[in-house]
């Protein structure tokens, strides 16, 4: 998922807190567009994965994430989304100079975001620090994932795993728990193919529900929720393909158990890529893959943006040959993540053949002006 | 007025030089102080508070700790430092920052970072420059360049990164790099300059818990204050000419007014016969007055601002060598030097006139047209002058040494000093006359002088202004000599030892390799050694600097101790300290007084051993035993060496030393190289009070010369009958001549005494209260000669054009005028 999203942390104006209100809105695909640099790692092939150190961070990859989104609720009922990721970034291959700790070839970028669905409101924030002087950065054991004071932090198991990240307006104060289901390698036993060009991949490994409780801030009012996470594990060194101008990515839990995992890579005529990918993993943990042929997904109603962008944020998603038939519907139209890099990831409800909540992710529709 | 044009172009000219030169001066000033301020504030940004540890460096973790706490303020690194550019003498600082953190505190820093290959190499290659667009020009670079800078001696190589051409005031005049680089270059790894903050109050106490014993947390006000003493010698200088600027050019205004309207009290006599009522001639002249001044004061005020901004670039350049870089891109129009210049134009102007056109109205008609009449109303007003004039100059001395007070007073006294001794002038005049006239002169100089003091009431005020010029250029003159050879003195003392060993250049305390300071211990041909560590520390708002010295006995030989018992090294040893002059003055310590000092430890409280005299600092300094002072500060490094050879065998030593000195960085530097650089900054420093000195007594010469060259044609007349007498060309151009120098000669002797008088106010109250130094007052002779021949200068340049006119006209024709 978020495949790639993140080179864009190159772009971004440094900020810490606030974008500047004047900043361009970056396109995904004209930032992704261009070749990583030589000299990275690639996904080319497959790789055993070994645990707990692959939870940890490869830096000779040019990108990488700590993805967690979930739907969680007070006692009384009200629904609240989060996003909380932590993303590293290499800005150049190979070892840092060591004429100073301060130095370093990557840096640390921090998502969080707040959906208050009964208020009808959402909350973001977004940090940067290098991954240098202990200011940010990854351990395997004790495992740690750090911006600043925004953290992941857990024992020599990932789980349970404590959440940590308090900005001015919001805050959140999460435990997840490992919960049923088993871990999932997405795509080829971890490798997650985006095209054709070899190594234009990533590996991708899921946690697709993870109990989650703690508390919620949202100005001075603390809330206390519990709920389910899905997390996401992403490395790689990929780029778009020509043809691909974004993605439309969804992570479900249904209320029968199954969780369903889905991506789909756009061309630029707005069609359905062939390698859109995605995944079903059943309550006993079995993982069954689905190839765009055999999903449908229609667009039922578009939300449009201050800057004329059109987001699509309530689906039709079906599975004809598993009997499902899904609407898709975002809990609020304006879940807008806009930072540095500008996208829609919200919390979303799934209805139709079957009932649910999820999240949703619209990217690469930021700066193309609406067809009509 | 027009039928006398040279009247009338003399008091335009006069008032418009004395308005010009008023403004010029304070524009210069006030240019520089705010440029010097700017820089100062500049990279304050929107921080409210800032961490440091008092006279170190901050550790990485208190930040790092701090910024990853839960609740955490928004909090920006700062590790900073002076840097030269390789083979210029400009300081530039050189600022390393953290992109990351600055969007709150400096957002035009955090907004260059826009595009994708910025931000890459700005964090990943050593070394990476950001520079203000006005910045680049002058450094003559551009992005892609590289710039060879040198720190302490070390050289270290910069890549122009990119030009920001916001022209943000953050980037103007700075190096700016990441902090990375800033470490790297500065040698600071592991530590911080500063952190700055934006706290409230919740804000503040929460820091406040968390923050280690010795680092302290400031408000950015009371840091400011720190700073801006930096500039308070210079700004000392600047205020003290802008002084005398005032006063010159108020003398030019009276000398040029009163000069107008003594020429015409024929034409206000005639008017009076011709019915004219004195109500209505009052204001006549009075309206007239008016008008010049304010065509004089525009006038002068163009021309100051012309002026003004040649001498803003001098005065910034100085600002540049001394501190750091401050460019002044343009002439900043300071409102309140504009209405000083205008007040001083127009007041000036008006009250040179009100005398005596109350005098011309009042007369009656007939007393009006006799000369005699006039001339003995201005003799009986002579000693009117002289006698508040003693008054003014006794009070002034007063003021000025006798009573307590600031600077201010300080400039207040010899504002009064000078003028008191300006409205004796005339009386000198009279005295040296009577003198003369009983000298048994031959003819024509008899004649000359009784022609001066029958002339008094024009001259009086021309030799007046020659004379507050020429003593201001004394005064300040002799006591920049003064200073000079009390500087010399004592480094040429403290700067005993035959040989210094430095880390790469003497300039400020690099530190020198351990195995260094052991090697040239074990050293045969090293009699003795003392050793330096020296830190900056703040105290009371002062930016002392805290050595912490091994003395050999040699070097204490080297300390002028003005108080102090017998037993001053012993108490040194066991732990008191020794005071500079200055710090002793502004913080009132004897020695047995006790100081309490910040250190990484808390406060400690230690007792003063002596004073010794010290021009190094005028914020102050204190050297301890290097003993105590490791107690306190833990660090084992030695900034720098003075060696003293066995037998006074200086070449092995060096050579032995030289040795070291290959395979190390370190720079070895005799006493006679130091104590010429240290005078060479001294000279520096004073360069533009020399320049401010002689443009002064440049438009005080342009005045007089106006002045005197008037008077000279006016009385074209009165020389052709002296022809028509039978005198000979020679004869009148000699008496002119004569005339003239007499008057300069006047002015200058005049000028001499009141000048040392100057000088000592200078020195024992302007000097002391604002630095707290005091020093031998030395008498310069070639300076006093210097004054002499620049009065009899002026006087003879102004006599040169009317000798030759009077002197090549026939008499008939100006007879025949009348």
């Amino acid at each position: 998922m978020r495949y790639l999203l993140l080179l864009l942390a190159f772009v971004l104006s440094a900020c810490e807190t606030q974008q500047p209100a004047n900043a361009p809105a970056l396109r995904v695909d004209q930032v992704l567009g261009a070749e990583p640099a030589a000299g990275f790692a690639r996904a080319f092939a497959p790789r055993s994965f070994r645990f707990p150190e692959d939870h940890g961070a490869h830096r000779d990859y040019a990108t990488e994430w700590w993805y967690l989104t979930g739907n969680l609720q007070t006692a009384s009922g009200r629904h609240f989304g989060y996003q909380f990721t932590l993303f590293r970034v290499a800005l150049r291959p190979g070892e840092a100079l060591q004429d100073s700790a301060w130095r370093t070839q990557q840096i640390y970028m921090g998502h969080m975001a707040i959906s208050d669905i009964a208020a009808a409101r959402h909350y973001s924030a977004e940090r940067f620090a290098r991954a240098a002087a202990g200011l940010a950065g990854a351990r395997v054991t004790p495992f740690a994932v750090w911006l600043g004071p925004w953290s992941m932090r857990a024992g020599s198991e990932l789980f349970p795993l404590t959440v940590a990240a308090q900005h001015e307006d919001i805050g959140l104060a999460l435990q997840l728990q490992s919960g049923d289901k088993p871990l999932v390698l997405q795509g080829e036993r971890g490798l997650s193919r985006k095209s054709a060009t070899p190594g234009n991949a990533s590996y991708y490994y899921s946690f697709t529900r993870l109990p989650t409780r703690g508390e919620l801030r949202i100005g001075d009012t603390v809330y206390t929720v519990q709920g389910n996470s899905w997390m996401d594990r992403e490395w790689s060194s990929s780029a778009l393909d020509s043809d691909q101008a974004g993605w439309d990515w969804f992570s479900l839990q249904l209320d029968d158990g199954r969780d369903l995992m889905y991506y789909q890579l756009r061309t630029r005529q707005g069609e359905a890529h062939a390698f859109s990918r995605g995944s079903l993993v059943g309550t006993d943990g079995a993982v069954r893959t689905l190839l765009p042929d055999q999903v449908t997904l229609t667009p039922l109603h578009h939300w449009q943006a201050e800057d004329g962008a059109r987001y699509p944020t309530r689906w039709r998603l079906q599975v004809a040959e598993l009997q499902l038939d899904l609407e898709v519907q975002a809990l609020l139209d304006d879940q807008l993540m806009d930072h540095s890099v500008r996208y829609w990831e919200g919390a979303v409800e799934v209805s139709g053949s079957h009932h649910g909540s999820g999240y949703l992710e619209l990217s690469g529709y930021a700066g193309h002006s609406p067809s009509l | 007025m027009l039928r006398h044009r040279w009247q009338g172009l003399l008091a335009l000219s006069g008032i418009a030089l004395g308005v010009a030169v008023v403004l010029a001066v304070d524009l210069a000033n006030s240019g520089a102080r705010a440029a010097f301020e700017l820089s100062a504030q500049q990279l304050q940004g929107k921080a409210t508070h800032r961490l440091a540890v008092p006279g170190a460096s901050l550790p990485d973790e208190v930040y790092v700790s701090l910024k990853r706490t839960p609740g955490a303020p928004p909090m920006a690194p700062v590790v900073n430092g002076w840097v030269r550019v390789e083979g210029g003498t400009v300081r530039y600082q050189l600022v390393g920052f953290d992109l990351f953190a600055e969007a709150p505190f400096r957002s035009q820093l955090a907004g260059v970072a826009t595009d994708a290959g910025f931000i890459g190499d700005w964090l990943t290659q050593a070394g990476s420059l950001l520079l203000g667009a006005a910045t680049a020009r002058a450094l003559d670079v551009a992005a892609g360049d590289r710039l060879d800078i040198v720190y302490r001696g070390r050289p270290a190589t910069l890549n122009v990164l990119r030009i920001d051409e916001q022209q943000s005031r953050v980037t103007a005049d700075l190096l700016l790099v990441d902090i990375a680089s800033a470490q790297s270059i500065l040698d600071m790894h592991g530590h911080l300059s500063y952190v700055d903050l934006i706290l409230d109050a919740a804000g503040e106490a929460w820091v406040r818990q968390r923050i280690p014993a010795g680092v302290q947390l400031q408000t950015v006000a009371a840091q400011a204050q720190g700073v801006k003493r930096l500039s308070a010698a210079f700004e000392l200088n600047l205020t003290a000419m802008s002084l005398l600027a005032m006063l010159v050019g108020m003398f030019l205004i009276f000398n040029a007014m009163t000069f107008s309207m003594v020429q015409r009290r024929n034409l206000f006599g005639r008017l009076r016969t011709l019915g004219v009522t004195p109500a209505e001639l009052f204001s006549l002249i009075l309206l007239e007055a008016a008008i010049v001044a304010v065509l004089g004061t525009l006038l002068g005020l163009s021309l100051g601002v012309w002026l003004g901004r040649g001498l803003t670039r001098l005065v910034a350049a100085t600002v540049s060598e001394l501190y750091y870089n401050v460019s002044v891109t343009a002439l900043h129009l300071d409102w309140t030097a504009l209405i000083i210049a205008a007040g001083v134009g127009v007041v000036a102007t008006l009250l040179a006139t009100v005398v005596p056109a109350w005098r011309a109205a009042r007369t009656p008609p007939l007393t009006t047209l006799s000369r005699a009449a006039l001339e003995q109303a201005v003799h009986r007003g002579i000693y009117l002058w002289a006698l508040p004039g003693l008054l003014l100059l006794a009070a002034g001395l007063l003021l000025a040494l006798a009573l307590p007070g600031g600077v201010l007073m300080s400039f207040a006294g010899l504002f009064a000093l000078v003028l008191g001794a300006a409205m004796m002038t005339p009386l000198v005049i009279r005295i040296v006359h009577r003198l003369l006239a009983h000298a048994g002169l031959p003819g024509i100089w008899r004649m000359g002088v009784r022609d001066l003091d029958r002339h008094l009431s024009r001259l009086g005020i021309a030799v007046a202004a020659l004379m507050v010029a020429l003593s201001a250029s004394v005064g300040v003159g002799l006591m920049v000599e003064s200073m000079r050879a009390s500087v010399n003195t004592w480094l040429g003392d403290l700067l005993c030892a035959d040989l210094y060993v430095a880390a790469q250049g003497f300039d400020a305390g690099a530190t020198l390799p351990a195995d260094v300071v052991q090697d040239v211990l074990r050293l045969e041909s090293v009699a003795a050694l003392s050793r330096y560590r020296e830190r900056m520390l703040p105290l009371a708002g002062r930016r002392v600097e805290l050595i912490g010295a091994h003395l050999s006995a040699p070097s204490r030989r080297g300390f002028a101790l003005l108080s102090g018992t017998a037993s001053a090294w012993k108490d040194f040893a066991a732990g008191a300290v020794l005071v500079s002059e200055p710090l002793a003055y502004h913080l009132g310590l004897a020695p047995g007084s006790t100081l309490m000092l910040p250190t990484p430890a808390g406060p400690q409280a230690v007792q003063v051993a002596a004073v010794f005299r010290d021009y190094a600092s005028e914020h102050g300094r204190l050297f301890m035993d290097e003993a105590v002072y490791r107690n306190y500060w833990p660090d084992q490094q030695v900034d720098s060496l003075a060696l003293f050879a066995r037998n006074g065998d200086v070449e092995s030593m060096r050579r032995e030393v030289s040795e070291l000195a290959a395979r190390t960085a370190i720079v070895l530097t005799p006493a006679a190289a130091i104590l010429e650089e240290s005078m060479a900054v001294f000279d520096r420093t004073f360069r533009v009070t020399e320049v401010l000195r002689a443009v002064l007594l440049l438009v005080a010469f342009i005045g007089v010369l106006s002045a005197l060259m008037a008077l000279q044609l006016e009385r074209a007349r009165e020389y052709a009958v002296l022809r028509a007498l039978g005198l000979t060309r020679g004869q009148i151009a000699g008496l002119i001549s004569g005339e003239s120098l007499l008057m300069g000669l006047l002015a200058g002797c005049v000028a001499i005494p009141t000048g040392m008088l100057m000088a000592w106010v200078l020195i024992q109250s302007v000097q002391r209260r604002a630095f707290g130094w005091t020093m031998p007052f030395s008498v310069d002779g070639p300076l006093l000669l210097q004054t002499l021949l620049v009065g009899l200068l002026a006087a003879g340049l102004a006599a040169v054009y009317p000798a030759w006119r009077s002197a090549q006209r026939h008499p008939a024709p100006q007879l025949r005028e009348d």
